[in-house]
């Protein structure tokens, strides 16, 4: 992202911000990270 | 709602809420928000997956008040998941403050968050803390902090003065 936009970002209000949080942890829990293909390649090989 | 039912938004004002009542019923001297939730007050929102609430102890013993903390916050309703708090399904961590917190304590920046009275470390103090830990993480935001935050540089450069600190390379 360009660092215009993340210090606009930056200048929202703290509530605004806070909410942004919420839906980024919402969005993490419905979509976890998957294991990169090397993580698994480095798995399988131990 | 109940305090122990999750919410579908950060229950941050209740955090607030309830660290004031730890200092009403004398539990706690003084508090302010720490971690990454007092650094997107400076910067760009991102996950964060629990809340750090530093406090200025009352008993200066070695629990520095902890169990009773606890037993308040429980009898609110709080649960306890290994080192946290948990209000509303969120994680909340009760740190006691010394040293640079302990300053950064005692200088936050006052603010009212949804009507809440409130303590947030200072932006200053944030990146000092940061410098003192020294993970990759602390570094990367000491970085957004100085891209993006209206830092007080001749305030910064005392603290890390005070508290023999150096930033990072970045």
């Amino acid at each position: 992202m360009k660092l215009e936009m993340r210090q606009k970002l930056a200048r929202e209000p703290f509530a605004e911000k806070i909410r942004k949080v919420g839906q980024l942890i919402r969005l993490a829990k419905t979509f976890p990270r998957r294991a990169s293909k090397s993580t698994l390649a480095r798995a399988s090989a131990k | 709602m109940p305090i122990d039912e999750p919410s579908s938004n950060l229950p941050l004002a209740d955090v607030l809420r309830a660290a004031n009542g730890l200092v009403a019923a004398k539990l706690i001297e003084d508090w302010a928000l720490g971690g990454a939730l007092a650094a997107i007050y400076y910067i760009e929102p991102f996950t964060t997956y629990d809340a750090d609430i530093f406090f200025i102890p009352a008993d200066k013993g070695l629990t520095a008040g902890i169990p009773a903390i606890y037993a308040h916050l429980q009898a609110q309703g709080w649960q306890v998941e290994r080192e946290h708090l948990v209000v509303r399904g969120f994680p909340v961590q009760f740190l006691a403050a010394s040293g640079l917190t302990g300053e950064a304590v005692r200088e936050a920046e006052r603010i009212e968050y949804e009507g809440v009275p409130a303590k947030i470390f200072s932006a200053e103090h944030i990146v000092a803390i940061a410098a003192s830990v020294g993970r990759p993480k602390d570094k990367a935001r000491i970085e957004q902090l100085l891209q993006q935050a209206d830092l007080d540089k001749t305030k910064l450069e005392k603290i890390l003065q005070r508290h023999k600190l150096k930033l990072p390379t970045l």
